[in-house]
């Protein structure tokens, strides 16, 4: 299996003052293959969303090299990235990010028709098939104000999913949710990613974690320890287990 | 709290206070040296006035003449008259005198006459306004004529008429209070009395005069008017009231003072827009902390003062500095009034008047910011802490659906719509852009309107590619014929129609008689615009000027009668139509020929010509000045060109002026309105990049949103400039006698040039906007 992505010797510093420098990621290697489920833990402020941003090509690392299919994301200009994240990447965030002024299904096409490579037509019957699977279907008109936190989720999913990308990067997408619309989510995902679609996530929640197949533990910006593991399946009834181990982990690993 | 929130506004909208800062200095500059310039035109007037002591009455006359009359109806009258004088013009003709080598004052449309000194008022004064005394060889030039033909002191003249020849070496500017104006058609040259003399004895120039009355005070001019009408004193000429001279006098600087104060309005009113957009924006931002403030018991009047205090600062700065700023300004725009008026002023009230400007400017500012501060008192404590879910509450109707959108790109699309979404806040960026489209299209309609040809319509001219006046002499009703004559066998020329204007008596409603000049020919051949009504066509008819059909004149309408008297026999006349006419005073009349000529008081020929195709106006129009000598030929552009000239060129100042200024404020609103828009908007555009779009196609949709409201704005601020512009300057010149200006529009400068300045300006600044408006990592925003 290829990778997807490959991190080499990756750093990203921001000036403080002057003079002062932050390190907020050191000397990370990382590779992900096609079609991976694996998720980030770390305390709060190890740089587990600096790691996503960077990688993605949403900001700019300091130094090393991260190829994305192949291609040095550090080389290319941004019209190249933009258009790599338009047509390859999806993005969930915790607070959804949703634009204002458009109703819950034009925010959901909004990449596709920015894309434009199909009709309106056909973007409009995905958005719909979309939300459908999702089951959010009834609320395509509302605007971003009139939904719940887990609604906005999955809107905030359907919009990743548009484009069909290759990669889905969700930086606490169950952040502010409960833990029924947490565990929806999370089977909505996992749905995604047995199409072949690589899910990356940061999370806090060892629930979340659990249905990944790979655990990065992220510490002042180093990744300093990995889990694998098979990947979840649902018929298999052995959740308590995986969380438990995952526990067992992180406390090894000082949390 | 206060500290911090003064301290973040202050960084927040550094742009912002600059940008007010710089328009209400800009209005302050503006108002305070139009002010200054209307307080020392006031001011200059009642000094010139005071050295050059004008006639109240000026007959003109040319022909016999017998004083001892006129001093008998001064006896009679001494009741009313101070003084009188009689001033004898020696007319030269501009053909006759010669400037350089090769030059002559052939060209001018004005009469040109020699005079000495008066001895006891209307004198003519010097650049210093101190009464002429003239050096035996020395010529002192009217001011106008030293401008035309760009003239100094030490240049020389040489006058050349029959027998007569001399040189005069130019000694002086004459600064002439009755005759310094292009809208008087008469200028006077002032020599020595011994070459006068000598000038009179070898007949060089034809004989007019001017006589003169100085009235008591208290003295009634209209009656000492009608009395010497009665009288049947000479008076072939037109009689002119003195303060018809002060108008002449005053109006280009009063005309170019208003049209500035106009501007500095306009100013005040962006410089407001810009204060509440701030105010706006700020008052969203800060709405959680003005409702903790508000909790914890500060008054609102607390509050507000943390906003208004900046604006205050801001304004009395602005108007210290705008102030001190307008010393400088003054003298840009008074060139025409320290030459033809009074050069230099004593005194400080200038100084004094001038400081209303920043006094009202502040006073202005602060009553606006308290109004739109009124947002506060409706913010209620729990209100502002919880302004998420009252905005969440809102339930209104999806408009715009991406779906709905079929021509356009999605950008382009998501550029227009966010205009209807959020049409309060562009609303500004509308307005200003109207008025910048205004402040450049009403100038540049007025420029081109008095430099048309079409303008000689409110001069009381038809349309006609040349006119000949001829001067009053002994030879002129002989000359007139033989002209004619000559015309008729002329093949150059397409058509031609006499006019012949004299002076008669006209009953007014009180059932006194006062002058009138009627024109009389045939209006058809060369049809005038009537405002209302027709020319006179036919026997009985006749037609009057604006200003003669006024109330304060003839007090008449299309379809009234006046009776006129001319040699002797009454006449009952119908008004046949109404035109404007900002000659002679504004006050003249035509009629059908048939009224006939009053011969006791011929004013002047006139003789309008069409030539034919291909024909070379300007061969022809040499021809016809040399073979008459005592003709004066004109093509109709020139004539209103030299009238107007004195506008003209300070419009043109203001054409340039007006864009400049409207290009800065376009220039400037558009940096801080996107600026502002774009710090708002900070996380939809680092949502809109996370999905994909480039920097390029997000600055795009701002493009598209922006241009929108510009093009609007233009159309709509061109459409205002047209149409309500015109009714500004018609209601300006209706006191000149024309009231209905219709604009001269040159499409592709109101449609094309103006316009394409600019959205090149606006575009450009976008550009730089959305530009500088880009952080490179997207995570500082979208995890915030
Ligand atoms: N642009 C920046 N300037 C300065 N410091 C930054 C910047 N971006 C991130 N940091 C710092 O870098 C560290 C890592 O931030 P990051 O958001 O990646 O942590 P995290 O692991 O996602 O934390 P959390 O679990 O709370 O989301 C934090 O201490 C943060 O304050
Ligand atoms: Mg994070």
């Amino acid at each position: 299996m290829t990778n997807i992505i490959e991190a080499s010797s990756m750093t990203k510093r921001v000036a403080l003052g002057k003079n002062t420098e932050l390190s907020i990621l050191r000397d990370i290697n990382l590779k992900v293959k096609k079609g991976e489920f694996l998720s980030v833990m770390g305390p709060s402020g190890s740089g587990k969303s600096t790691l996503l941003y960077n990688i993605s090509g949403m900001d700019r690392m300091t130094s090393g090299s991260v190829k994305y299919q192949g291609r040095e994301i550090g080389s290319l200009k941004e019209e190249d990235l933009a258009k790599i994240r338009l047509g390859t990447m999806g993005f969930i965030f915790q607070d959804i990010n949703l634009l204002k002024n458009l109703s819950l299904i034009d925010n959901i096409m909004f990449p596709a028709l920015a894309a434009a490579d199909a009709n309106k037509h056909t973007i409009s019957q995905k958005a719909k098939q979309l939300m459908k699977m999702t089951g959010i279907e009834k609320i395509a008109d509302h605007t971003s104000t009139q939904g719940s936190g887990g609604q906005l989720q999955r809107v905030g999913i359907c919009r990743a999913l548009i484009n069909n990308p290759d990669i889905i990067f969700g930086d606490e997408p169950t952040g502010a949710l409960d833990s029924k619309a947490t565990e929806e989510i999370m089977s909505i995902l996992a749905e995604i990613n047995k199409t072949g679609t690589t899910v990356m996530l940061v999370t806090h929640d060892v629930k979340v974690a659990a249905k990944t197949e790979r655990i990065l533990f992220m510490i002042d910006g180093k990744i300093v320890s990995q889990k694998k593991m098979r990947k979840y399946d649902a018929r298999q009834d052995d959740r308590k287990e995986r969380e438990e181990s995952i526990m067992k982990w992180l406390m090894e690993n000082g949390l | 709290m206060f500290l911090k929130m003064v301290k973040n506004d202050l960084v927040r909208n550094k742009i912002v206070t600059v940008t007010v800062f710089v328009f209400i200095t800009m209005a302050v500059i503006l108002a305070a040296s139009a002010i200054h310039n209307i307080a020392s035109l006031i001011q200059g007037m009642s000094k010139f006035q005071e050295s050059a002591e004008p006639a109240d009455i000026t007959v003109m006359h040319a022909g016999e003449f017998d004083q001892a009359k006129i001093d008998q109806f001064t006896e009679q009258y001494r009741e009313h008259i101070a003084v009188q004088e009689t001033m004898v013009l020696q007319n030269i003709d501009g053909s006759d005198i010669q400037i350089g080598q090769h030059q002559t004052m052939a060209e001018t449309i004005q009469d040109i006459s020699f005079v000495v000194q008066n001895k006891n008022f209307d004198f003519i004064l010097d650049i210093n306004n101190e009464r002429l005394d003239v050096k035996e060889g020395y010529v002192a030039v009217p001011i106008y004529f030293m401008e035309q033909y760009d003239l100094h002191i030490g240049d020389s003249i040489t006058v050349k008429s029959g027998w007569y020849e001399k040189m005069f070496v130019i000694s002086d500017y004459a600064r002439d209070y009755e005759m310094n104006s292009p809208l008087t058609s008469s200028k006077r040259f002032v020599i020595n009395q011994s070459d006068y003399n000598q000038m009179l004895k070898m007949q060089a120039g034809e004989l007019e005069y001017l006589i003169e009355f100085k009235l008591n005070e208290g003295g009634d001019a209209a009656a000492v008017q009608t009395a010497y009408n009665e009288a049947g004193l000479p008076a072939n000429g037109p009689i002119i009231e003195g303060k018809i001279f002060t108008m002449f006098n005053a109006m280009s600087d009063m005309v170019v003072a208003l049209v500035i104060i106009f501007i500095s309005m306009l100013l005040i009113v962006i410089a407001a827009l810009c204060i509440r957009l701030t105010f706006l924006a700020t008052i969203d931002e800060d709405i959680k902390e003005i409702g903790v403030m508000k909790a914890m018991g500060i008054s609102q009047k607390g509050i507000k003062k943390i906003y208004l205090s900046k604006y205050k600062v801001v304004s009395i700065a602005a108007g210290i500095i705008g102030y001190l700023l307008s010393f400088a300004a003054v003298n840009l725009l008074n060139g025409n009034r320290r030459l033809y008026i009074a050069s230099d002023l004593s005194g400080n009230l200038n100084y004094l008047l001038a400081l209303i400007a920043p006094i009202f400017v502040y006073v202005m500012i602060v009553l606006y910011c308290n109004r739109v501060l009124k947002r506060v008192d409706k913010i209620s404590a729990v209100e502002a802490l919880r302004s998420d879910i009252m905005e969440r509450s809102k339930k209104r109707k999806y408009s715009f659906p991406l779906q709905k959108n079929k021509f356009l790109s999605l950008n382009s699309y998501m550029g227009l719509r966010d205009i209807g979404k959020r049409f309060k806040l562009y609303r500004l960026l509308f307005v200003i852009y109207i008025v910048c489209t205004f402040i450049v299209i009403l100038p540049v309609n007025m420029y081109n309107t008095l430099n048309s040809p079409e303008f000689s319509s409110y001069m009381g001219i038809g349309k006609q590619d040349m006119r000949i006046d001829l001067r009053r002499t002994d030879r002129i009703t002989d000359d007139f014929i033989t002209l004619q004559e000559e015309f008729k066998n002329d093949n150059d020329i397409e058509k031609y129609a006499p006019y012949i204007t004299s002076s008669y008596q006209v009953k007014h409603a009180d059932g006194t008689w006062h002058n009138l000049n009627i024109e009389i020919g045939d209006f058809s051949v060369f049809p005038l615009k009537f405002l209302e009504g027709r020319a006179p066509e036919e026997e009985g008819e006749i037609s009057l000027s604006l200003a003669n059909a006024a109330e304060d004149g003839l007090n008449k309408k299309v379809g009234d009668k006046v009776t006129v008297e001319a040699g002797g026999k009454e006449q009952t006349l119908t008004v046949t139509g109404i035109y404007q006419d900002i000659t002679n005073g504004g006050k003249t009349a035509k009629a059908h020929t048939s009224l006939g000529v009053n011969e006791a008081s011929v004013l002047w020929y006139i003789v309008s010509i069409n030539l034919a195709e291909g024909v070379a106006i300007r061969e022809k129009m040499n021809y016809y000045q040399n073979a008459y000598s005592t003709a004066q030929v004109n093509n109709i552009e020139e004539y209103t060109k030299q009238t107007l000239g004195t506008i003209i060129d300070q419009m043109e100042i203001v054409v340039i002026g007006g864009i400049s200024i409207a290009i800065i404020i376009a220039i400037l609103v558009t940096a801080l309105f996107l600026r502002m828009l774009l710090a708002k908007d900070m996380s939809q555009i680092a949502i809109m990049r996370s999905v994909g779009l480039t920097l390029r196609q997000i600055s795009y949709q701002y493009m598209a949103g922006t241009l929108m409201v510009l093009l609007v704005g233009i159309i709509l601020g061109a459409l205002a400039a047209n149409f309500l512009g015109e009714l500004l300057v018609s209601m300006g010149m209706s006191s000149m006698g024309a009231s209905k200006i219709e604009f001269v529009h040159v499409i592709w400068q109101t449609w094309l040039l103006c316009p394409v300045v600019l959205l090149a300006a606006v575009g450009l600044t976008i550009l730089m906007s959305c530009k500088a408006a880009v952080k490179d990592d997207l995570s500082a925003v979208l995890r915030s």
